[in-house]
């Protein structure tokens, strides 16, 4: 009896040492995982959408919707692929089919598209400043002080065409949201889409109109 | 027997219900899929109306939405469709996805958590968190997401480096730190990434952690990106399989070994360009040493001499350099005979020319002639050329033989900057 009241204090000990030593343990890998920051500066990144969720290239990689895009980055759309850039406060640009263009942007409010070919729209907000150039220079730059938008379609050894519209005019490549279907279920055209339905429709009643199976076993 | 009719009519009223419940839904499905090909909001509504229960027809609706950009009904059609399959991971990246264009990045969050949640294991669930908290500021995190997507779908390894490249604007220091590579595989993908970018030494660092042996062919790729590069010591430090082998050297330049196919440019040696115009052959009967030379023969064309056989050569900035070599005519006839020439493999300008060789018929003799390299110059091309002549067109016949191409360092021997 009196050697187990001894030995109590001692097995309280050890289990307190115990405790203790697993929250010292626990304390110190807490600590070490804090010192892994990850020096990285703080920076606008900014957000893609692409139509119909359709991959495009990004510095020669694949990306599609929600990928992350960093100054400096090159986009490239092809045929039928259109896609939009999200640079939140800054404002949005908008690259059509078959367009390439390098994206720059800073965190005091600039950002700029050099269009390498193809058709682009930059939609600058307030208190940003957008700018859209080509390898023939500089062809336009957003009033910070009331925003705006801007239109360039651009063929190298042609001249760029400015202005409202010129990304939906005729012969222009596809801009972001515009790839039309040719109407119809999954595009095969109204006509189609209406035989289809009919048919499907006229199949599923024919029991309702044909009760009295001639070909069936009970005959 | 009226017991018996009672239930066979139950039976057959339940058949008939369960078969209307069939059609609506199936109906329903079919106007979803209408709706999302056509972008038609109606078709979209009244599949809702038809089974609103099902989430699928929530989710074509809210589709229809946002490809008619408007974002906040398709959030609103996602949300219902979330809510009615909860564990459908695809829908709650889409719903994410919808609130994160609509600039609500918390709930886009709390939408994406919910995908990670139903689909943990899956690259493209930590892909997106990763992204949007990339956004958000949250490196940390973000990297965490990133770093475990890539790992469970190697194919977004690229994209990864290539991203942490940019956000560290070029730092090849802090983008292995935030990737923390530890294996070989993704070790060679950010090396492959750092040779694109001409940044040689850091993309030599990275291949010798690697532990596997380099394949050839990823040595060859790389050689070929650091050339791209103009990065040339690098790369030939890639290219030499042996260590000892000591910049400036002429490659092969007794043709004792075979040379490479037309059109196999391995970035250091002898290149071939595809279909040169001369013939060209390693000639064992004729030689000045060793067991063969080249052969070059002509019969009337000859447009580009630079672009028939080439080599270049990793050299020192602002040094002067001597080279040598041994030829042999035999019955060449032209108004313009060829010589050689070297040019800045980077800025293409003309830093040195050997004298015309000898015509007609001349037995073996050695030539050399000198050149000094530019302050920006890390490599040469050693090429043909033809000396400008009274003729034009200019054909040429005959044929030549080369041997024993040496280059040397003659800066303190010959100063003559």
């Amino acid at each position: 009896m009196n050697s187990k009241r001894r030995n109590g204090p001692r097995t309280i000990a050890a289990l307190l040492f115990f405790v203790i030593a697993q929250i010292g343990l626990q304390v110190g890998l807490a600590e070490r995982a804090a010192n892994t920051a990850v020096p990285v500066q703080p920076q606008t990144v900014a957000r893609l959408t692409t139509s119909n969720n359709q991959p495009i290239q990004v510095n020669g990689l694949s990306a599609a919707t929600g990928a992350s895009i960093v100054s400096g980055a090159t986009l490239e759309t092809g045929a039928g692929q259109s896609a939009t850039v999200n640079l939140g406060p800054l404002g949005t640009v908008e690259i059509s089919s078959s367009t390439r263009v390098v994206l720059t942007f800073d965190d005091t409010g600039n950002f700029k598209a050099l269009v390498m070919f193809g058709c682009v729209k930059i939609d600058a907000r307030k208190n940003a400043t957008g700018e859209i150039a080509t390898d023939q220079g500089s062809q336009g730059k957003t009033n910070p002080a009331s925003g705006g938008d801007l239109e360039l379609r651009y063929q190298p050894g042609t001249a760029p065409a400015m202005g409202q519209g010129v990304c939906t005019a005729p012969g222009a490549p596809v801009p972001p949201g515009g790839g039309g279907t040719s109407g119809g279920l999954f595009g095969l055209g109204v006509p189609a889409t209406i035989a289809i339905v009919g048919a499907g429709t006229a199949a599923g009643l024919t029991p309702l109109f044909f009760q009295d199976n001639p070909s069936g076993p009970s005959n | 027997m009226l017991l018996r009719s009672v239930v066979a009519l139950l039976a057959v009223a339940f058949c008939l219900l369960a078969m209307q419940a069939a059609g609506r839904f199936g109906f329903a499905r079919l106007l979803g899929k209408y709706a999302v090909a056509t972008n038609s909001i109606p078709a979209a509504d009244q599949a809702i109306a038809l089974a609103p229960a099902d989430a699928e027809v929530h989710r074509a609706r809210a589709r229809v939405m946002n490809r008619l950009k408007n974002p906040a009904e398709a959030r609103k059609s996602f949300e219902v469709a979330s809510s009615l399959r909860y564990r459908d991971d695809y829908l709650w990246l889409e719903l994410g996805s919808t609130r994160d264009e609509l600039g609500d990045a918390p709930a886009a969050l709390a939408a994406f958590e919910q995908a990670v949640r139903w689909a943990p294991h899956y690259a493209h669930t930590l892909w997106q968190r990763g992204n949007l908290k990339l956004r958000m500021g949250r490196y940390d995190e973000a990297f965490a997401d990133l770093r475990a997507a890539a790992a469970s779908k190697k194919t977004l390894m690229p994209s990864l480096i290539d991203m942490t490249w940019g956000l560290t604007r070029g730092n090849p220091n802090t983008a292995e730190q935030l990737l923390q590579i530890n294996n070989d595989s993704d070790r060679l993908a950010f090396a492959k990434f750092l040779a694109r970018k001409g940044r040689g030494k850091e993309c030599l660092e990275q291949l010798r952690l690697i532990a596997t042996p380099l394949s050839e062919e990823n040595r060859r790729a790389m050689v070929q990106q650091l050339i791209a590069a103009k990065a040339f010591h690098d790369a030939f430090a890639l290219w030499r399989t042996d260590s000892t082998a000591k910049s400036p050297v002429i490659e092969n330049g007794g043709f004792e070994e075979p040379v490479e196919l037309p059109g196999t440019d391995q970035g250091f040696g002898w290149y071939i360009v595809g279909k040169p115009e001369p013939k060209i052959v390693r000639d064992g009967s004729e030689k000045l040493s060793g067991r063969s030379s080249l052969l070059l023969g002509f019969n009337g064309e000859w447009k580009a001499p630079a672009d028939t056989i080439l080599q270049r050569i990793v050299v020192e900035p602002q040094r002067r350099y001597r080279i040598s070599f041994g030829v042999r005519t035999k019955e060449l006839v032209t108004g313009a005979p060829p010589a050689l020439v070297v040019t800045d493999a980077s800025s293409e300008q003309r830093l040195g020319q050997s004298q015309p060789f000898p015509a007609p018929t001349n037995n073996w003799q050695t030539m050399s002639f000198e050149f000094d390299t530019a302050p920006a110059t890390q490599a040469i091309v050693l090429a043909f050329t033809r000396v400008e002549g009274p003729c034009n067109p200019c054909p040429i016949f005959g044929e030549f033989w080369v041997d024993d191409f040496l280059i040397e360092d003659v800066t303190t021997v010959n100063p003559q900057h």
